[in-house]
């Protein structure tokens, strides 16, 4: 896969998600360690002990390192600050990407590089060149419009701005995933509500819920034209993205570190022949239409341009979460693999599968693996459909372990 | 007696417990989580007993102000 002038940028929640981001085409990933990031409550953040394999898996693959430390810091954190990015350092992680200046600071202490997290939400120019005296690539604010992103990046090249490294600071931009209804990093509506800070990870969501409005003076419902009122539609790029590749972004980041490994692996696909089709003059309304198709099967609130075209407000969603057209269902567990046979041995533990369904496969080692079942065997005899309880062989070109799920893709 | 209990693993740091029962939590500066004094470990689940008679009202209230719910007060 061509690693084209646009870094693509993955989430990985897991190491699930970071093999299918790398096997995808990702020139780079972020993940979260510990609890100082801003998916802490997520069950499956990586830990320290974590950090020397991910960066050996991604280093064979050409594919750079992005540790996330980027919540407010308190004093009782310090010391794990200082312990994350040591031991990210010496496993040799690209970068770190901070908000925090204790953060920041350490990791220009330590030699490491830093990217300005979007939780800084630049804006301007000035801020720009105030941050490139520690940091090399800086993510915008997600509510700049590309004529304002264009403008930034122009300003960097005319005025030379360089960071630590001496080279001009790269501008990174989220290309798709979900958006905030409140400024970048500027909300509070969990914490009021729930007591749960959006900016220490634990987000609890409030704005993704359906509510009416009541004028409490009359009694009377106020209509709204759709009672998902603060959630807005996830960011989606692709159609855009000759002109977000226009702009000079030097980065594009997929946000969804909380997301499916199958979610990584079908929207870092689309994105990265997006961007080569860009690269090789062959991006066309009919290529959109197939990846538009393919991102709408996996996690999406609805998508819209986001602030990029210069919208006044947002775009709603239409429902309380997902509105992905296909969905996964549960079967097994892989046991074992034939390497001579390049056979597969899956045990079937719920529902069943039968050939012609979608089958997908996913592990901490595997990665994502998509593919049609069109030869299936059970107990060493050749069968249509594997019921639950069943042991079965299925033909596949990649190393099954039994770490490994396997899912059957429905229409949701 | 009021019995509480602390997952701390699953702790994200936020200060809240040590910040509305100062006299049962504080913070650990080592890991960055919270610390349940005078607490028992076993298989992650740090216990205090305690006869004091303020312990329930304040221990619940960092129980209430929780964000990933990890402290448990009982009385008994």
């Amino acid at each position: 896969m061509a690693k084209g002038k646009v870094e693509l940028m993955a989430p990985a929640g897991s190491f699930e998600s970071l093999q299918a981001a790398i096997d995808s085409g990702a020139d780079s990933v972020y993940f979260g360690v510990e609890q100082l990031n801003m998916r802490a409550r997520s069950s499956i953040n990586f830990t320290i002990a974590d950090l020397t394999e991910i960066s050996s898996r991604c280093k064979a693959a050409d594919v750079r390192t992005y540790l996330t430390l980027n919540t407010i810091i308190y004093d009782h954190d310090l010391k794990l600050v200082k312990r994350l990015l040591d031991a990210a350092k010496e496993a040799d992680i690209t970068a770190v990407i901070a908000m925090d200046q204790a953060v920041i600071a350490y990791a220009r202490q330590i030699d490491m590089e830093v990217h300005i997290s979007t939780q800084i939400n630049i804006t301007n120019i000035e801020t720009v060149k105030f941050y490139a005296l520690f940091a090399d690539t800086m993510v915008m604010s997600r509510e700049l419009s590309l004529r304002q992103i264009k403008k930034i990046c122009q300003q960097i090249k005319d005025e030379n701005v360089t960071g630590p490294s001496g080279k001009l600071v790269e501008v990174e931009i989220f290309g798709h995933g979900a958006l905030c209804m409140a400024v970048s990093g500027k909300c509070y509506l969990s914490l009021h509500s729930y007591n749960s800070s959006a900016n220490r990870g634990a987000c609890k969501q409030n704005c993704r819920k359906a509510y009416i409005l009541t004028d409490k003076e009359t009694g009377n419902e106020i209509e709204v034209d759709n009672e998902y009122m603060m959630s807005p539609k996830d960011l989606c790029t692709i159609d855009i993205l000759d002109q977000v590749v226009d702009t000079g972004v030097k980065v594009l980041k997929i946000e969804g570190r909380g997301r499916s490994p199958e979610y990584v692996s079908t929207v870092i696909k689309s994105y990265r022949e997006a961007l080569d089709a860009i690269e090789d003059g062959s991006y066309s309304p009919e290529k959109v239409d197939g990846w538009m198709k393919k991102l709408e099967t996996v996690y999406n609130r609805g998508f819209w341009n986001g602030y990029y075209l210069g919208q006044k407000l947002g775009e709603w969603s239409e429902g309380s979460g997902n509105q992905a057209t296909q969905k996964k269902v549960f079967v097994g567990r892989g046991i074992h693999y034939y390497p001579k046979n390049k056979v597969g041995h899956f045990r079937i533990e719920a529902d069943k599968i039968e050939l012609g369904d979608k089958i997908l496969v996913t592990g901490p080692t595997t990665g994502v693996k998509e593919f049609e079942l069109s030869e299936l065997m059970v107990d060493d005899v050749i069968a249509e459909v594997a019921q639950k309880g069943d042991d079965c062989t299925i033909p596949v070109d990649f190393k099954v372990r039994s770490s490994d799920k396997i899912y059957k893709i429905i229409q949701a | 007696m009021v019995i509480v209990t602390l997952q701390r693993e699953d702790c994200i740091g936020c200060n809240y417990c040590s910040e509305v029962a100062p006299n049962y939590f504080s913070m650990d500066d080592d890991d960055g989580k919270s610390i349940l004094m005078e607490s028992v470990e076993k298989r992650g689940f740090h216990t205090m007993k305690t006869h004091d008679p303020d312990a329930f009202d304040e221990c619940s209230y960092a129980a209430e102000s929780c964000p990933v719910n990890i402290i448990h007060t009982k009385q008994v």
